[in-house]
């Protein structure tokens, strides 16, 4: 049975809704289609459904990692299109070069299991467990049913011998005595370095839980300003958040395989026991006291 | 495995999986998953949807899908039409996906054909005046009687060796030859289009670069796609065009479009540049300099295709023939054009003109570039504008490969017809006049001119989906001339809709529209040759239910009728028995001695002239007539890829052969069968007669290009030779708007642009698209209309050459300051007391008149009206824009002989009484300017250099006899200006 039209069918609702979306989701079936607007409060306001986001040093989109996907389509000699490390593209990539394999193309089995391995397992859990969590009803069923289909994939292509290359060379979260305190804090928001995928919602729960005011602005602005107002409370909040994120990465092993998991649990675990050392050292981060400058800028 | 998301992959593909498992065809959709696009074409007989306006009960309707071709543009988009099976009429347009052009999408303009196909307005059937012409005065009567009256007045002009003073004008042909080929057969030379309107400066350039006047740019495949023009939206070739230049955007290339106005395709560019209006070239120029002193340039490409050998020997004799050498003449050559100088010329930042030239040399082959209208035919010189644009390419090696953009002739098919008769005896100096020896196309828009100072007079004059008056400039002098018995005989105007030149003809006679007409279309959209058939889909629709049709008349509305069957009756009708030699090409061959049919002719094309058509059909079970009946297109091949690098079978020199001094080949072999009828330029033989057959690149034999020089001619010897050698290279002519050529206060304005949803004049008759657009206020920005005084709304006056117009401003600052723009689209009226007029989206005007002095005022204005079709009552619209055309002089390009559409005007507050839409000329004025213009020319009688009218190698779409090239040779009309008793 192939699954390919299924794949194309998963990354269709990971575009924007459109005429056809309803039919895609009734063929799926979802409780519903999602509306445009779940679809960009989560895509555009929470989550990012990019490798650069997520695999990024920045965790901001594009740069190298974007690139890194850019030079893995062209050196299959596809041009690579404006966003090449959007999920979109990349799983009708991974169809494509699904059904090349199937037709006997040379090549094509490899390059499928590369994208698998590095480009989609790498990430893909983590964003899709915090769709599940965040996302409205249609988009979590739909998060749910491709961490099926992938880990499905995954269970035909094999596990990847190691963790995926963008994270083996990805830095950890500094010291925050080694970094400026918008450094940090950057740090925290950025996946690859703290391991910590966070989403706006997810400020504005750490603001609710510790009885904190939240500001208007761009997530590095929202995180300062939490600091700012209890410096260690926040810090603790996060170093809980590591933790209960590290529980739930059964998506990162489905799609990605043990050793990327595993990648992904030491860094969380390595950003909360640096947090904790820091609280019993009885310190905030240096710097916390300058608040950031702005909140206009989205980092996206 | 998850067995549950088995079943869920099922789910998905079900569609597809039913589809295919039927046997038929899944027609994809964007998703590529789940929703097919359109119906199978398995299933085309019989097709099920419910009835939209039985809503909400679920009623099922029945259709038969019938394919035709959008005759809306020139795209030719593939068609659909939706034939209800209880009443065999047509319901809806939807997209082809068997056309490989449109694939299967369509412009707005593409399902209002039905609009146009259930215009209340439309003429049903044959008409004659009554009373004087332009007044209004209309019978009806049977299609004999006009047909008689034709054949015998056309008949009169042949024997009597006037055969010239018979004239078909047409708008867009939207048909590969057909007419081209009844007039040949006439022997007549009365071939007249609209292209000097339109195109005929685009074409220029490139025309001389590779003996082909069209650019068939590889969108799709480019890394970078540079647009001279509004063309995303509007140009040839819109949709095709479009969808692939959105799908390499999508791929990651870069779009540059260059546009004095923030147009809808400018709004997707990666870099809008914003020159001013003419400075394109100098633009392009500082772009190809930077390429060549940073030797971004591709050498080799340069040095085996350019004929930089020729250059060098004729013009600087004195420097030795080196590739070394044209190196360093061409850094001299350009050395002026830094992109300082560029910026001061256009107005645009150094800085911009930067990343362009960066996009430019990044590309490297895959560069896509195209001009057609806008600047080229808005100023000028502007025929350099495409030549100095195929620079580009030519330096960068980006021609005929993938991302590159082909000659349009390689990436076109054009199939031999059943009969192909001989080329006239006699020049028509109408069309073609001494003035103009190397322009591209007719010259047609100076017409009322030529006739006004006894050149010659017209006794048939055919305008055929063509509206001079309306879409020409000087529209009053086509009045005046139209109105003249004495200078036009008899107007006879084929359309299918009223417009403003068929209220001055005699005869109106209907024709049929995009799904009532046959026509062969193949146009350069991708790297590839197809052919696609535009029919009256209810003929087939009837013929697939077992009826006999053998008259398109027995099947479309009224008596309207399509063009081939009337041409082939009234041909023989002008020569019944055959004594003029005539008849021969419109009979049968099948059953020799009775007519030839539609059948027939399209049948022995499709069988014996398309490759692989014939073995395709039969696949199906089909004849090859059968299958374009049933799917309207055919891939013939695609990958065509770089022509002129085929090497020549040695067959084909080995006979007496010579090559000259810059490789060009000759032979007496003879030429093999042609099998692409696509026009190109045709290489003249050697001083003794041998046919060029390549040229030698690196000791081989290859084709080349249909140049002179059998190269690409980066000097063209052809501009030399007759008497233009100062623009014998690609290079900057001062536009006649050019800051150095405006009278103080005076500024540009662009009267060129297309609205996206409507087309010239032909689309008036579609209530949807009149009702996404149907006026045209002036564009001006914010900074000038504070100058003059106005905000969006008022009402100004713009004062050109021979008048003015008054017309609502539109303040923006989507155009450059110091230039004005006024879309042509709108502003169609209707003369009071017209019975018969077209109402949807016009005016009713008064006409006024007092010697050379002409005035035109609008007398009620647009509305709701009472109709057959409910719709007509609920226009909500009055304003429908002003007609502009009326107050331009003709500008006739010396070299291309485009007329130069940019007017320097002025801009007033309009003044107490104006009204929108009020004109004003002086007809006077209007001589005045065509005078002017004819003192730029350098007449063949002075400059030709060998005693012919015109270069023979240049594409003409109908080649008169060696004897009628010569100046002085025949012309085919009476020399005195009696006119012709009718
Ligand atoms: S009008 Fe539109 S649909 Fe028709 S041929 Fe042109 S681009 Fe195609």
């Amino acid at each position: 049975m192939s699954r390919t039209g299924l794949l194309r069918a998963l990354a269709d609702l990971a575009a924007r809704p459109h005429a056809g979306s309803a039919a895609v989701a009734e063929a799926l079936e979802l409780p519903r289609p999602p509306t445009a607007g779940e679809h960009a409060d989560l895509f555009d306001f929470q989550v990012y459904p990019y490798a650069s986001v997520h695999l990024g040093a920045e965790g901001m989109l594009g740069g190298d990692a974007r690139d890194r996907v850019a030079g893995f389509l062209r050196a299959l000699d596809v041009t690579p299109p404006p966003e090449p490390d959007h999920l979109v593209v990349l799983l009708h990539a991974y169809a494509d070069l699904t059904d090349l394999a199937a037709s006997g193309a040379p090549r094509a089995d490899h390059a499928r299991r590369v994208l698998l391995h590095e480009h989609l397992g790498s990430w893909v859990g983590r964003f899709l467990a915090r769709v599940v969590e965040l996302g409205a009803d249609p988009l979590r069923t739909w998060a749910h049913l491709t961490v099926r289909a992938l880990a499905d994939e995954l269970a035909v292509c094999g596990p990847p011998p190691g963790p995926p290359a963008a994270l083996r060379d990805a830095e950890p979260l500094p010291e925050p005595e080694d970094a400026t305190a918008a450094d940090w804090t950057q740090g925290l928001l950025t996946p690859v370095r703290s391991g910590l995928v966070l989403a706006r919602a997810d400020l504005a729960r750490a603001a609710h839980e510790l009885g904190l005011g939240t500001r208007v602005g761009e997530r590095a602005f929202v995180l300062r300003a939490l600091l700012d107002q209890d410096a260690r409370a926040v810090l603790g909040w996060l170093a809980r958040e590591a933790v209960r994120q590290a529980d739930d990465l059964g998506p990162v092993a489905a799609t990605g395989g043990e050793p990327t998991a595993r990648w992904w649990r030491e860094r969380l675990g390595h950003t909360a026991t640096m947090i904790d050392r820091r609280l019993g050292a009885g310190a905030g981060p240096s710097g916390a006291e300058s608040g950031a400058e702005s909140g206009a800028e989205e980092d996206r | 495995m998850d067995a549950d998301l088995d079943r869920l992959a099922e789910r998905v593909d079900a569609a597809r999986t039913a589809t295919e498992a039927r046997g038929e065809t899944f027609y994809e959709g964007p998703s590529r998953s789940q929703l097919a696009m359109f119906p199978p074409k398995e299933r085309w007989d019989d097709w099920v949807e419910l009835d939209s306006k039985a809503w909400p009960k679920r009623v099922e309707k029945r259709f038969m899908l019938v394919p035709t071709t959008c005759f809306n543009c020139e795209s030719a988009c593939g068609l659909l039409a939706y034939v209800d099976k209880d009443t065999l009429q047509v319901r809806k347009f939807e997209g082809n996906p068997e056309s490989p052009g449109s694939r299967g999408r369509n412009c707005a303009k593409g399902p209002a054909v039905h609009n146009q196909i259930t215009d209340p307005d439309r003429i049903l059937h044959p008409m004659k005046r009554v009373g004087e012409r332009g007044a209004g005065g209309w019978e009806r009567i049977g299609w004999d009687e006009a047909l008689d009256e034709l054949a015998l007045r056309i008949r009169r002009a042949i024997e009597d060796e006037r055969q010239n003073e018979v004239m078909y004008h047409v708008g867009r042909p939207g048909e590969d030859g057909f007419t081209e080929r009844v007039l040949a057969a006439w022997g007549v030379d009365g071939h007249n289009s609209h292209t000097n309107v339109c195109s005929s400066g685009g074409r220029t350039g490139f025309q001389f670069w590779t003996g082909i006047d069209r650019p068939s740019p590889d969108h799709a495949n480019a890394r970078t796609i540079l647009l001279i023009s509004s063309h995303l939206e509007t140009g040839h070739y819109f949709n095709p065009h479009a969808q692939r230049i959105i799908e390499a955007k999508h791929n990651g290339a870069k779009l540059i479009v260059m546009d004095v106005r923030l147009s809808n395709t400018a709004t997707h560019a990666t870099e809008w540049v914003a020159p001013y209006p003419g400075s394109e070239p100098a633009i392009l120029l500082s772009i190809a300099r930077e390429l060549i002193v940073n030797g971004e340039y591709d050498r080799d490409y340069v040095r085996r295709w350019w004929n930089w050998k020729q250059y060098l020997t004729e013009q600087h004799p004195d420097r030795p023939a080196t590739f070394e050498t044209f190196e360093e003449v061409l850094r001299d050559l350009y050395a002026d054009y830094t992109f300082a100088y560029a910026s001061q010329e256009s107005g645009v930042s150094e800085a911009q003109i930067r990343a362009v030239h960066a996009a430019v040399a990044e590309a490297g082959n895959r560069l896509a570039v195209h001009s057609w209208r806008s600047a080229a035919a808005g100023n000028e010189g502007g025929w350099q504008v495409s030549r100095t644009l195929f620079l580009l390419s030519a330096l960068m090696g980006a021609i005929a490969v993938p991302g590159g953009t082909y000659p349009n002739a390689w990436n076109k098919f054009v199939a031999r017809p059943i009969h192909l008769p001989h080329h006239p005896a006699a020049w028509n100096e109408l069309t073609y006049p001494l003035e103009y020896p190397i322009a591209q196309n007719e010259l047609s828009f100076l017409l009322p001119h030529f006739v006004e100072e006894g050149r010659g007079l017209i006794d048939v004059y055919f305008t055929r989906v063509y509206n001079p008056v309306w879409t020409n400039p000087d529209g009053f002098s086509w009045i005046e001339m139209l109105t003249d018995h004495k200078k036009v005989g008899l107007h006879v105007a084929l359309t299918p809709t009223w417009n403003e030149t068929a209220y001055f003809a005699d005869l109106v006679l209907p024709m049929g529209l995009s799904s009532e007409r046959h026509d062969i279309t193949s146009y350069e959209q991708y790297d590839a040759q197809w052919l696609s058939f535009r029919q009256p889909v209810l003929r087939a629709a009837r013929e697939r239910l077992g009826e006999t049709i053998t008259d398109t008349r027995q099947v479309n509305p009224g008596e309207v009728w399509e063009e081939n069957e009337f041409w082939i009756d009234l041909s023989w009708r002008i020569d019944p028995d055959g004594s003029l030699g005539i008849r021969q090409y419109f009979e049968s061959k099948a059953e020799p001695g009775t007519k030839l049919g539609v059948d027939e002719y399209y049948g022995w094309m499709f069988e014996h002239s398309v490759p692989g058509l014939k073995e395709k059909a039969a696949e199906e079970g089909l004849t090859a007539l059968e299958y374009m009946r049933r799917y309207g297109s055919y891939e013939i091949r695609r990958g065509i890829g770089p022509l002129h690098e085929t090497p020549v079978p040695a067959e084909e020199h080995a006979t007496d052969r010579r090559v000259d001094e810059y490789g060009r080949v000759y032979s007496r072999d003879p030429e093999p069968p042609k099998e692409n009828f696509a026009p190109t330029g045709a290489p003249d033989p050697d001083h003794e007669g041998r046919r060029a057959v390549g040229v030698e690149v690196d000791g081989e034999v290859l084709r080349g290009f249909p140049t002179p020089s059998g190269l690409l001619e980066f000097y063209s010897r052809t501009l030399v030779d007759w008497g233009w050698g100062e623009h014998a290279i690609p290079t900057y002519i001062k536009s006649h708007i050019h800051p150095e050529h405006l009278e103080a206060g005076q500024v540009p304005l662009i009267s060129t642009f297309r609205l996206v949803t409507q087309i010239h004049t032909r689309s008036a008759n579609s209530k949807w698209l009149d009702e996404l657009s149907h006026t045209n206020p002036l564009w001006i920005h914010p900074v000038q209309a504070a100058d003059v005084g106005v905000v969006t709304g008022d009402l100004v006056r713009v004062e050109t050459e021979l008048g003015h117009f008054v017309v609502k401003a539109w303040v923006t600052e989507g155009i450059r300051p110091g230039v004005v723009a006024c879309s042509h689209h709108m502003g169609r009226w209707r003369l009071t007391g017209h019975e018969q007029a077209h109402r949807l989206n016009t005016t009713t005007v008064a006409l006024h008149n007092d010697g050379s002095k002409w005035s035109m005022s609008p007398e009620q204005s647009h509305g709701a009206f009472e109709s057959s079709d409910p719709d007509t009552s609920r226009i909500w619209w009055t304003d429908v824009g002003v007609h502009q055309n009326m107050t331009f002089g003709v500008h006739p390009d010396p070299v291309s002989g485009m007329h130069c559409w940019h007017q320097a005007v002025r801009v007033v507050k309009a003044q107490e009484g104006d009204r929108a839409g009020d004109i004003f000329v002086d007809t006077d004025r209007s001589r005045a300017v065509y005078r002017q213009w004819l003192e730029k020319t350098r007449s063949a009688t002075v400059v030709s250099p060998n005693g012919e009218r015109r270069p023979r190698w240049l594409i003409r779409p109908l080649k008169p006899t060696s004897d009628a090239f010569r100046i002085g040779g025949p012309v085919g009309r009476r020399t005195d200006d009696a006119p012709v008793s009718g």
